[in-house]
């Protein structure tokens, strides 16, 4: 296992930059996802790690190795492919066996490798069976078996889970999570799906318009995000973020924010540099799940008149004005059944609002 | 969707009108071949044969050089498609991989091969080979059908290579397979559709041809079927019993060729690859 480092690494095709210059590290062992939404160009950064693109610009090392210019198969990583990509004519076997065949591996220890491989992933019951006759999740397992054999230094995973049903694709989820600890291997991943980030990474980058807009813990992304996109990217019902205007600061060098959409007047949100200049409007963002429904003791800070609830059996979720841009969705606690017109009093907590200026970038 | 009666019908038709075009003269071709001298020529010609006789082709095979065309045919065309195939999968490959300068203005214009009439390049071809000692030569016909199937086959090839996901040959290369060891290995397996489709055009293109045949073979042991027989079937009438026989026995190899590379023609090749 090995760090990977990418510095200044960019990527264009012709006159359109699809990667800004920009710089990461994946320590070993650790699981990197790169996160972010269609086209923002995470599938493009992987495959330049990998070799099967050219980055126009910087340099990618692995384990302390310049790779910017060698073969994919001379940078000591394996990848899964969002479609599997196994070799149709061939057994599982076969397919697992190729890369050590053509690394020149003598054939006891192939054999040896792909059976180890196959019993960490259930597959020894289907070493003679060709990809067509096996199930999606059995051909990933396959796909994974193939990177597994040839012990790469790093692992590229690209969006391995989208074609499979969403049964599967929580089952494969928590095998890969268990295979990144049982093997201690180093990996980077790359999905759209903010939930396979947040379960499986030890560290997300999310990335828009191929720039790095955050990197970080799940855990801190979600708590302590830098701006609205980060905010509304990850976390799911996606982060309330609403017009504010900002009328100044109190003693506790807190914002004092005016909410229209929640009804609220001159709330006390912190502020994460508590000496920045405040401008005069922003965004307001609070989470679903941080609503606390007062159920008629106390005080609320809110109350939204309910228009639509959506059960999921687990939660449910009040959307007060379902067609609206600045429509507030917020968490009730399970079996609470309110009617549409319903008026629910909301309390939320200071530290688990955010508040962002006009540029999105967090306060 | 369920279909009106009239409708079927009307489909039925004209699917029989069809049928009955393409294997009408076929059948009339190989069941004259039986028939005797008579009722080939009958002023109505019968559909069911009345008569029944090997007269034909034993006169075909005992007193003409009809065995020795055959034999020449099969190595020319043999010979044609597997040098065809031998030159057009690398070259097809290399059209559909390499990135180089003129790719596209060089991938079109291997085709302009086609723009001239075979007639056209026939008399500079000759002097040619008649230098180079080729002329009367099986392989003079040889170099010419491959000349004439390659930028076909080259076209088609590349356009099956890129038939195929390219995850499938990007996992290869992250596997280290060397392009050669990845073409062997992996593409030629899942174009064998392509192959076997490139394969029967170019043993079907050298087994009709005339034009070439004529001109650049001699010698009556060297020549090929199409050439041979038209000297067999006479120059001032025309023995149509001989006719029938040899015609029904020049198609035997291409069915068999047909039969042999024919199951190679099987769909989802690449089924479970992705997805």
């Amino acid at each position: 296992m090995a760090v990977t480092e990418l510095r200044q690494v960019e990527k264009s095709f012709g006159a359109v930059r699809v990667i800004e210059p920009l710089d990461l590290t994946v320590q070993s062992g650790e699981f990197v996802v790169i996160v972010g939404p269609s086209g923002c160009g995470k599938s493009t950064l992987l495959r330049m790690v990998a070799g099967l693109e050219e980055a126009s610009g910087g340099s990618i090392a692995i384990g302390g190795v310049d790779v910017t210019r060698k073969e994919p198969s001379e940078r000591g990583v394996a990848m899964v492919f969002q479609t599997y990509a196994l070799y149709p004519h061939m057994t599982v076997r076969q397919n697992m066996a190729f890369g050590l065949e053509m690394a020149g591996i003598a054939r006891s220890e192939r054999e040896e490798r792909v059976l180890k491989a196959a019993r960490t992933l259930r597959l020894e019951d289907y070493l003679d069976r060709k990809p067509r006759q096996l199930s999606g999740g059995q051909r990933q397992r396959v796909a994974i078996g193939r990177t597994i054999v040839r012990e790469p230094k790093l692992f590229l995973f690209d969006e391995p889970l989208s074609n499979l049903d969403a049964e599967l694709r929580v089952q494969m989820r928590l095998e890969i999570a268990k295979l990144h600890r049982t093997l201690d291997a180093t990996i980077l991943y790359v999905t759209h799906d903010q939930v396979e980030a947040m379960t499986l990474a030890t560290r997300i980058v999310v990335l828009r318009e191929g720039r790095i807009e955050q990197i970080g813990s799940p855990g801190a992304l979600y708590a302590d995000p830098d701006n609205t996109f980060v905010a509304g990217f990850i976390g799911s019902p996606k982060m309330n973020l609403l017009p504010c205007r900002i009328s100044g600061r109190d003693d506790a060098d807190r914002a004092l924010v005016d909410v229209p959409a929640l009804g609220l007047k001159r709330y006390r949100v912190r502020l994460r540099d508590p000496s920045a200049a405040l401008p005069q409007t922003g965004t307001f963002g609070v989470r679903p799940e941080d609503f606390v429904a007062t159920g008629g003791d106390g005080p609320a800070d809110l109350t939204l008149a309910c228009e639509l609830v959506e059960n999921l059996g687990s939660s449910v979720f009040l959307y007060n004005a379902a067609s609206r841009d600045d429509a507030v969705v917020a968490e009730l606690p399970r079996g609470t059944h309110p009617a549409p017109g319903d008026a629910i009093g909301f309390r939320i907590c200071e530290s688990t609002c955010y508040l962002f200026g006009d540029k999105g970038g967090r306060l | 969707m369920r279909r009106s009666r009239t409708w079927t019908l009307i489909l039925a038709a004209g699917l029989a009108f069809f049928v009955a075009l393409v294997g009408l003269p076929f059948w009339w071709v190989v069941s004259g071949s039986f028939k005797l001298p008579q009722e080939i020529i009958a002023r109505v010609p019968t559909m069911i044969p009345r008569s029944f006789t090997w007269q034909h082709y034993d006169r075909l095979l005992s007193s003409s050089d009809y065995g020795t065309y055959l034999v020449n045919s099969l190595i020319v065309s043999s010979l044609s498609a597997l040098i065809t195939l031998m030159l057009a999968i690398p070259a097809g490959y290399a059209f559909f991989r390499l990135r180089f300068r003129g790719r596209e203005a060089l991938y079109r214009a291997i085709l302009l091969a086609y723009a001239f009439p075979s007639i056209v390049v026939l008399i500079p071809l000759f002097t040619m080979f008649a230098r180079m000692g080729l002329v009367d030569t099986r392989l003079s016909l040889v170099i010419v059908n491959v000349a004439f199937a390659l930028p076909f086959a080259i076209w088609m090839l590349r356009s099956f290579f890129g038939s195929i996901p390219k995850e499938i040959e990007e996992a290869a290369r992250l596997d280290g397979g060397p392009p050669l060891t990845v073409l062997w290995r992996i593409m030629i397996p899942l174009t064998a559709p392509g192959i076997a489709a490139v394969a029967i055009f170019a043993f079907v293109t050298s087994w009709t041809e005339y034009v070439f045949a004529s001109v650049m073979i001699l010698s009556d042991a060297r020549r090929t079927i199409p050439v041979g027989f038209s000297g067999i079937i006479g120059q001032y009438q025309v023995d149509w019993g001989l006719l029938l026989a040899g015609a029904s026995l020049a198609v035997v190899p291409v069915v068999i060729v047909f039969a042999l590379i024919g199951r190679w023609f099987v769909t989802g090749l690449t089924e479970g690859a992705v997805k």
